[in-house]
């Protein structure tokens, strides 16, 4: 075993790329790394793309992995150390540590509607923001930004080209996916902003939720008008969270605990709960 | 507008603590949530896997057992007799899904049924295996899109029609069988309660959409399962006494399936003549089903 591990170590030109990716259950981080593993592939490198399986829930964290490079033949295990972590997600940060064993000087792409310099962690990393939930509303029409951080990820490293990202897309999608997807990379490529982070000696606490808070899962989040609820109860005895509680006849939502599905709003017949996009300041 | 839900009206606390682990907008959470509200606190309860353990797991704090999927029936067999034995009388739920009561499941809750074990049985159907990625199961529909079924040039997604459980339970000739949907809470509620005075085996067949799987919005859960009861792919009746059948909700008149089926992306791929096939035979069942309201089933 050691001697093995020892060849490999001491292969200096062999290059070897390790890439983490963080996401939600819906959010599409396994495929992202399975586009960028043949995107990679297509370039003619050697590449492998690790799923972390667990139960697959929608908008629970979910991490994938992406390594590229001949050495990647030779390893099968998950990447502790990257050289780049991708975030698909713009309230994760606050809750998963997501620069754990990043390389120093590694670069981070983040989706957030922040520019890089407003990005905080305790050391320096290059960082590489877009608004990936603006530009998959946009362009796919639903919140799943696995194809729009990838145009960012082609921007930020260079590490593959965007023409070869296209191809990888049209490999995994076909027809009106594909051609909406394709947009998407194009439109964050376009619009990611490279930079450095700001470094801070601690970062700010976030006050912690309990540990089975399903806040950060939402995407959207309810708001009641108090003036259109009639206090029907339809949202309270449909809420599959029980996060609605009634208070003087009128429902209030306990935010805590909601995960954003919007059954609420749906089935209110006087149409007082809207869901209004979350914004990363207010929980930040 | 302020119509008071009867939900409301259940006496006893809200069992299911806060913050479960569903998917968005899962319709197992709405399920276990108003099963268990009803039932109160003097419940014990079997799961075998599936997403309605991942729904149940921490969030209902009360005693449970989970077993493998072919051991659901025997497992909760035990149980009862074992409580019986010691003399506490104690509702005893299973919460199963469709693999573990159409599938692997369904010899042990088969002979669960024949031996007339005191228990009540509820089987959350989802229609695919969606803990695992969504594998088909028995209780698929036809033409659905699912991992192993999936629509290629070759393939228009499931071949076979969905298995008619509630019917199967119907012939073991138990004291009460009913189908149910999360989008009728009121309907559901009764259905418990009533089950839950039985002595007997109980089987109650709740449908249950998954937005993941079935391919739509998740706020649209509620909205999809009532679609599914109003034209008539799921109609909701119950069998009382053995054999006395009666329909629970009678629409008056059926929505035409497609206004069920537009909405999931799993039905995305069929075409005119496969709609015409499903519209057929819920109209036919429907019939059928009318036919036989309020009187004695030939079993």
């Amino acid at each position: 075993m050691q001697t093995l591990l020892t060849t490999v170590s001491t292969l200096p030109e062999i290059i070897l790329i390790e890439i983490r990716f963080h996401g939600r259950g819906g959010q599409g981080a396994v495929t992202a790394s399975r586009v960028l593993a043949i995107a990679a592939f297509l370039e003619g490198h050697h590449s492998q793309s690790i799923p972390m399986y667990g139960t697959e829930r929608r908008g629970a964290p979910v991490t994938a992995f992406v390594r590229i490079g001949e050495k990647s033949r030779m390893i099968r295990s998950l990447v502790h150390e990257p050289d780049y972590v991708v975030v698909l997600d713009p309230l994760l940060r606050n809750t998963v540590n997501i620069t754990e064993g990043l390389k120093p000087g590694g670069t981070i792409i983040i989706n957030s509607a922040s520019p890089p310099e407003e990005i905080e962690f305790t050391s320096e990393y290059k960082v590489a923001t877009v608004d990936a939930t603006k530009v998959a509303l946009e362009t796919i029409g639903r919140p799943i930004t696995n194809t729009a951080i990838l145009g960012a990820f082609a921007k930020g490293t260079g590490e593959v080209k965007l023409e070869s990202l296209i191809e990888a897309v049209k490999t995994e999608m076909s027809g009106r996916m594909a051609d909406t997807n394709i947009k998407a990379v194009e439109k964050a490529y376009n619009s990611t902003i490279v930079g450095k982070n700001r470094v801070v000696k601690e970062l700010k606490k976030v006050a912690l939720p309990p540990a089975n808070s399903r806040a950060d899962w939402r995407t959207f989040r309810p708001i009641v008008d108090p003036a259109k609820c009639t206090g029907c109860q339809i949202c309270w005895t449909f809420c599959p969270e029980h996060s609605i509680n009634m208070m003087e006849r009128k429902s209030t939502i306990d935010y805590i605990y909601c995960k954003g599905c919007g059954v609420c709003a749906e089935e209110c017949p006087t149409k007082a709960i809207t869901m209004v996009m979350e914004s990363e300041k207010k929980e930040g | 507008m302020s119509k008071p839900t009867p939900f409301q009206r259940v006496e006893g606390e809200e069992i299911m603590a806060l913050g479960n682990s569903s998917c968005q907008g899962c319709g197992h959470a709405t399920l276990a949530r108003i099963t268990f509200k009803v039932l109160g606190k003097n419940t014990v309860y079997t799961s075998v896997p599936g997403c309605i353990w991942i729904a149940l797991q921490g969030s209902i704090p009360l005693y449970w057992r989970g077993t493998v999927f072919e051991g659901g029936g025997a497992l909760i067999s035990g149980i009862a007799n074992g409580l019986e034995a010691v003399g506490k009388e104690m509702i005893v739920v299973g919460f199963y899904g469709d693999g573990g009561t159409a599938d692997i499941g369904l010899q042990a809750m088969s002979a669960a049924a024949e031996r007339n074990e005191n228990v009540l049985w509820i089987c959350a159907d989802n229609e695919a295996y969606m803990n695992t990625g969504g594998q088909r199961s028995g209780l698929t529909p036809i033409y659905a899109s699912t991992t192993t079924t999936p629509v290629a040039s070759e393939s228009r997604g499931k071949k076979s029609n969905k298995k008619n459980v509630p019917f199967i339970m119907a012939a073991h000739n138990i004291p009460y069988v009913a189908t149910a949907s999360i989008a009728y809470p009121n309907d559901l509620i009764g259905k418990l309660q009533y089950a839950k005075e039985l002595k007997g085996f109980k089987y109650i067949h709740v449908q249950s959409p998954c937005p993941t799987g079935w391919g739509f919005d998740p706020a649209r859960t509620i909205k999809v399962a009532r679609l599914m009861v109003e034209s008539g792919i799921w109609p909701l009746y119950e069998v009382t006494g053995g054999n006395n059948f009666k329909l629970t909700y009678k629409p008056r008149e059926l929505k035409p399936v497609k206004e069920a089926l537009i909405l999931q992306g799993r039905f995305r791929h069929l075409d005119d003549s496969e709609y015409e096939y499903i519209q057929g035979q819920a109209v036919e069942r429907w019939r059928q089903l009318l036919n036989v309201d309020g009187k004695k089933l030939p079993l």
